[in-house]
């Protein structure tokens, strides 16, 4: 029993990061239609800032959210305005955006190679290898629960954001306009949202959600140019599992996802842990192909 | 008045683009096929000239692969290109050709050469099965869906010993003197572009072939005109898979050995995706051409900045630019500005 | 005063025809305008092309004094010239109440988009008790309520209704005439497409006729009702249209 509760809250830590990583993918989807394969690349490329603040300048990670986000925010509106704005209104934007993204993504990851080189990094701050200890409370006598401090600082940031992100889409007039767009962007134009504006923060704020996530991954997970594409694979799965574009579902299906691969990791093995992701993206195909929170439209 | 309403339609709505009229080759052009005639027999002969060529070995190896690519990118074109559907994960099909033919010769001892076209069946037995699944979404989703079918099979045969796991199974080398080792890959290769041009060429030019174009422009309508939509699209994720499926075979043996990460990686499915791309997806000359280019693009580079990161920088700003800049590729480019030569224009 | 003049608009989409063919319109101040037509005569275009949706080709439209033809919707909304298409164009998933503070997007004075808030509660009752219900689980004429009471929110000069009655029962169709007449009476200046020709036609101070991008006929609405040109040619086919075959 408390092996079962241990695994559950190493997959719920886990669901968390993946959470924040999928909503900002969920964002610029939900806002532009944009399938970003290149946000994975953005988390990793964002790692790196992560991992050499730590490394050159001994800046927490988790700190270092404080620039990277800012950084990525402009980043992310630099990309819009130079490749989105080109493509809006184009016949098959949303194929259009799935393959600019991929050449996106080979070009990040190529950059990064050639800059970084291919070997693994991780950065290893203090709270990295360690963990808090439960004991006592409703567990057996002699029974003791880890939670690792550095995930549990990771989830804890990720609620953080996305109790951030959800506050303001909710309240504020930006946040306003960004629903109003992505439920209908036609009549957004029509009360006089400025979508393209919208369009272009939306983005920003999704590779600066990649930033905060990088800044997670450079101590939570070893990471290299070429990672990006397992990533996104399993962000991805989590996005069409969501129902594509809704919010709700990433972050739902990111929390199941991840206490289910931690099953996974706990009985069968390390390795198979992704799988988890991926086979559950296709059993909701067969069963919900519009996916769990998604409603039934022709993309 | 609200069933009316219905049966009146919208007003105004924007007049549909009319899909561009599609150009014969006038009469006088037939010159097409003596260009085809001539390139055939040069491939066909290349071989012979041994003692005219230097680098024997290493040109028919750059031959091989760059007719591995035209096909591979031909039979990426026909999902991608004419029922508008992209897969970015086909290069598990190439994996799949190169499994089975490479795990007979291992354990069985039997050539690829004669399971090479197993393992193109096997491709297009999961090429069925995929395509039941994921051809349940469009759009984004069913790329994402092809991603995701790569890196499953990245993990299972990382995981299963008797695939050699991570490290993959070496194959034994073909017992054939040195410096002819070259040549039945190289022919094998031939064949296997020449099948999958042939099979482009014809799907475009069947009823079945207009069908993924209807898909490929607007879906519901196809359906509405009677198009098969499902089947169809079934049909082409199969069809497409096939010839992948049989370089795979022949190009694990020709590098002797199997490994996941030569097959399973989305690198060699950008690359199909790549070459269509510029050359001019939904053409059948495009993939072609788009693969010789970018294979040459690729020699070019490597030569000019070495073995670095740098190639795939060059990819990607490739394919980014001819997005935003010739999203038809140059086949459709030229087509558009009718300067398309006509041994170009098989569509 | 004519307040909104179109001079010699030429529109389409994409690459495709002009759908407008140097049309040439102008709009009097606290008038009604009722616009008929058969399908594909430009009628939806003119509005998208006021309303800053849809940049004409050549041209120009000048609500007074300022050139609209290339101006973004926002802008143009900000001048006072409020659209409202056929489709209502709400957001399904944020309340009534969300989609009229929507309406006021441009406004910053929040005492101000209260003020509005309650004067189109008072006006569409149905809004206020349903001012919780997201706006994609109301019937359709609620939905036409709402996208009215909407575009009220801006406090608009000039207000285009495209087709407001299209699918809805007689006697719903009957209460947003009435909400149009209402809002006649209050000086706004009203341009509506109504597919029900003669029902708009009554309803407006004005007819305009369009046919093939191009303004056929126009006058005061009975002098159109009356005329047998006009009668014979479109009424006819308009009011023909309407009507279960």
């Amino acid at each position: 029993m408390t092996n079962v509760i241990q695994v559950a809250i190493l997959g719920l830590l886990l669901g968390g990061v993946y959470a924040l990583m999928a909503a900002g993918l969920t964002l610029a989807f939900g806002v532009m239609r944009i399938v970003n394969l290149a946000h994975a690349a953005f988390i990793i490329a964002s790692a790196y800032i992560s991992f050499f603040a730590f490394d050159k300048l001994g800046i927490d990670p988790l700190l270092s959210v404080v620039f990277v986000m800012p950084i990525m925010f402009f980043f992310g509106i630099a990309v819009y305005q130079a490749l989105f704005r080109r493509i809006e209104g184009s016949a098959k934007f949303g194929e259009m955006t799935v393959l600019l993204t991929f050449g996106i993504a080979i070009m990040v990851e190529g950059l990064l190679g050639f800059v970084f080189t291919g070997i693994y990094r991780k950065a290893q701050p203090g709270y990295a290898n360690e963990s808090f200890i439960v004991d006592g409370l409703f567990l057996p006598e002699g029974d003791i629960l880890f939670i690792p401090k550095g995930q549990f600082f990771a989830s804890l940031l990720s609620i953080v954001l996305l109790v951030g992100l959800w506050a303001f889409l909710r309240y504020s007039q930006t946040g306003y306009a960004i629903r109003a767009t992505t439920q209908n962007r036609a009549a957004a134009e029509i009360v006089g949202v400025n979508v393209r504006r919208v369009s272009a923060i939306s983005f920003g704020l999704s590779t600066a959600l990649a930033g905060a996530s990088g800044a997670l991954m450079s101590y939570l997970f070893p990471f290299f140019p070429f990672r990006h594409w397992q990533w996104v694979a399993v962000l991805l799965a989590l996005v069409v599992l969501g129902g594509m574009g809704s919010m709700k579902g990433a972050v739902i299906g990111a929390l199941v996802l991840g206490v289910a691969s931690s099953f996974v990791v706990d009985q069968i093995g390390p390795t198979w842990g992704p799988m988890t992701f991926y086979l559950a993206l296709f059993l909701i195909l067969l069963i919900r192909p519009q996916g769990l929170f998604g409603k039934e439209v022709p993309v | 008045m609200i069933e009316d309403r219905a049966a009146m339609g919208p007003e105004d709505s924007a007049p549909e683009p009319t899909p561009e009229e599609v150009q014969r080759p006038p009469g006088p052009a037939r010159y097409r096929w003596y260009v085809l005639a001539a390139v055939v027999v040069a491939l066909l002969a290349l071989p012979l000239f041994r003692p005219m060529i230097s680098s024997y070995n290493y040109v028919l190896t750059l031959g091989a692969l760059i007719l591995m690519w035209v096909a591979m990118s031909s039979s990426w074109n026909i999902l991608g290109g004419y029922a508008g559907y992209i897969s970015l994960g086909h290069s598990v099909f190439m994996g799949v050709g190169g499994y089975v033919a490479g795990v007979l010769l291992y354990y069985h001892g039997i050539s690829p050469f004669l399971t090479a076209l197993l393992g193109g069946l096997a491709a297009v037995a999961l090429g069925f099965l995929a395509g039941f699944i994921t051809l349940r979404t469009r759009g984004p989703a069913f790329i994402i869906s092809t991603i995701a079918l790569l890196f499953m099979f990245l993990l299972m045969t990382d995981n299963f010993e008797y695939l050699g796991g991570a490290a993959g199974l070496p194959l034994p080398p073909l017992e054939v003197p040195q410096e002819w080792l070259r040549v039945p890959f190289y022919y094998a290769m031939l064949f296997i572009a020449f099948g999958a041009v042939w099979t482009s060429y014809r799907v475009a030019h069947s009823k079945f072939g207009m069908g993924l174009r209807a898909i490929s422009e607007d879906e519901t309508k196809a359906e509405v005109a009677g198009v098969p939509t499902r089947l169809y699209k079934i049909s082409a994720f199969a069809m497409s898979a096939f010839w992948v499926g049989v370089a795979g075979g022949i190009y694990g043996y020709s590098i002797a050995f199997i490994r996941p990460t030569v097959f399973f990686t989305i690198a060699i499915s950008a690359q199909m995706v790549l070459m269509a791309i510029i050359g001019g997806k939904g053409t059948v000359a495009g993939p072609v051409l788009g693969a010789v280019l970018i294979y040459a693009i690729n020699e070019f580079s490597l030569v000019v900045f070495g073995a670095t990161e740098f190639n795939i920088v060059i990819q990607g700003t490739i394919l980014v630019a001819v997005l935003l800049f010739f999203p038809l590729g140059v086949v459709g480019t030229l087509r558009k500005m009718n300067r398309l030569p006509a041994f170009l224009n098989w569509d | 005063m004519a307040i909104l003049e179109i001079t010699d608009v030429s529109a389409g989409y994409g690459a495709g025809p002009d759908i407008l063919q140097g049309l040439s319109l102008e709009v009097e101040e606290a008038q009604s305008y009722c616009i008929i037509g058969p399908n594909g005569a430009g009628k939806s275009t003119l509005l998208k092309v006021i309303a800053g949706l849809l940049h004409p080709r050549s041209g120009d439209v000048v609500f007074r004094g300022e050139s609209l033809a290339h101006r973004r919707p926002d802008q143009v909304l900000a001048t006072g010239v409020c659209f409202v298409p056929q489709d209502q164009a709400l957001f399904p998933e944020m309340s009534v109440r969300e989609n009229l503070i929507m309406g006021a997007y441009l406004l910053k004075d929040r005492a101000l988009i209260k003020e509005r808030l309650a004067r189109v509660y008072e006006m569409f009752p149905i809004l206020a008790e349903r001012a919780g219900q997201d706006a994609g689980k109301m019937s359709g004429g609620q939905q036409q309520m709402l996208a009215m009471g909407r575009a009220l929110m801006i406090d608009p000069i000039l207000l285009m209704l495209d087709e407001p009655t299209l699918g809805l029962a007689p006697q719903i169709a009957q209460q947003i005439f009435s909400q149009v007449e209402q809002l006649k009476s209050m000086g706004l200046t009203v341009v509506i497409i109504e597919q029900n020709a003669q029902r708009g036609l009554e309803l407006a101070d004005w007819g305009v006729v369009l046919d093939l991008g191009i303004v056929r006929f126009e006058g005061p609405s009975e002098g159109i009702l009356g005329d047998p040109r006009v009668r014979e040619l479109y009424l006819g086919k308009a009011a023909g249209s309407g009507e279960k075959k």
